[in-house]
């Protein structure tokens, strides 16, 4: 496997332009959080290096404030990152087959919500050869800014007002919901709305088991009713 | 006295130290399975059809849980400021067809913002 320093540096650059902005916004705004509750600094920031999953972060945070046990703590956040996996099920098969390699599995740990929906958009445009080099490039920015904004953010906790803060911690959800607009083929669109209406919905009634329902049940769905509308156009 | 409560402390510190580990053990999990079974699936199946739709729904449900019912600061905001700040943000989203996501990031955050410093 050999990475393209130029592309690579592509990726990097393109990451720059908002994505590791809006993950650094977020992860400063977790370090206040894990400041303002009182938790270690080592753990706020050892939590963004070594898990990088901002969701899963959240959630860790608020159950060790609430004092659950270690195992129901694992548990939760386990299930929040089984996104992870239908995310990698989606992003690595875009990569030339002969590119595979056990590099696979330290890329893998660098991907985060905002970089998959990125390359989901854009790797069509992007020549199949290029896109492992581009996509290491981005990643790694978007890792790599994770976490110094943690510990930042831990740092400058007092100084900051609670007003910024809720700008800090809400950006990233947003950028989400932004990345959303964008989405082009149908069944995806149709998973998104079926997802963002059943989502909190599931959540009231199975707060744990919510987003696995939701990804199985409301992408199944969607899945099933674009096939149908594909099959009917072609009749 | 002071020994016992240094010792809870301790306590403490490990039993946070071993959920996160234990979480990062579990997230990284699904990532590791998710490059092991990628080598089977092909970009242009229904499988992969499948599998996009489901994950869209999963990180759709996600995003929309975290701003109607967040856990922490953004739970002091009410929902109905939550809902008008999205919205604002999404229409300047769609309010062009080229990118307009930094003006419509921008929009979002500064207008939170803005209600934050009104009622503080």
């Amino acid at each position: 496997m050999t990475l393209r320093k130029a592309v690579l540096l592509e990726g990097a650059k393109d990451a720059l332009a908002a994505p590791a902005a809006v993950l650094f916004a977020g992860m400063l705004g977790f370090g206040a959080m894990g400041k303002a509750n009182g938790l270690d600094m080592w753990v706020t920031s050892a939590a963004s290096f070594f898990m990088f999953a901002l969701p899963g972060q959240v959630v860790l945070l608020e159950m060790v404030i609430l004092g659950a046990s270690g195992v129901a703590i694992a548990m939760a956040v386990t299930l929040t990152a089984t996104r992870f996996f239908t995310m990698c099920l989606t992003l690595f098969p875009q990569f030339p087959e002969k590119h595979r390699s056990r590099y696979y599995y330290l890329l893998v740990h660098f991907m985060a919500m905002s970089s998959w929906a990125v390359a989901m958009k854009d790797f069509p445009k992007i020549d199949p050869d290029k896109r492992l080099s581009y996509y290491t490039g981005f990643a790694l920015v978007c890792w790599g800014v994770s976490t110094p904004g943690t510990v930042l953010g831990y740092l400058i906790a007092g100084e900051v007002p609670t007003y910024l803060n809720l700008g800090l911690v809400f950006i990233n959800p947003l950028f989400f919901l932004l990345t959303f607009t964008e989405v082009k083929p149908r069944g995806n669109r149709i998973a998104i709305v079926i997802g963002a209406i059943s989502g909190p919905l599931v959540y009231l009634w199975q707060p744990n088991y919510a987003l696995l329902i939701c990804g199985l049940v409301g992408g199944s769905m969607a899945y099933v009713i674009d096939k149908h509308l594909r099959n009917r156009h072609l009749a | 006295m002071l020994e016992t409560t240094q010792l809870s402390h301790l306590f403490q510190d490990a039993g946070v130290w071993s959920a996160l580990i234990l979480a990062c053990i579990g997230t990284y999990f699904w990532r590791g399975l998710g490059v092991y079974f990628s080598g089977k699936i092909s970009q242009d199946g229904e499988l992969f059809k499948w599998l996009s739709a489901v994950t869209y729904a999963m990180v759709a449900a996600l995003t929309v849980r975290i701003i109607l019912l967040p856990v922490g600061l953004l739970g002091s905001v009410p929902l109905i400021v939550r809902l008008i700040v999205s919205g604002l943000a999404l229409a300047v989203m769609v309010s062009s067809p080229k990118k307009r996501m930094v003006p419509a990031l921008l929009t979002g955050t500064i207008s939170l913002v803005l209600y934050g410093l009104l009622v503080s």
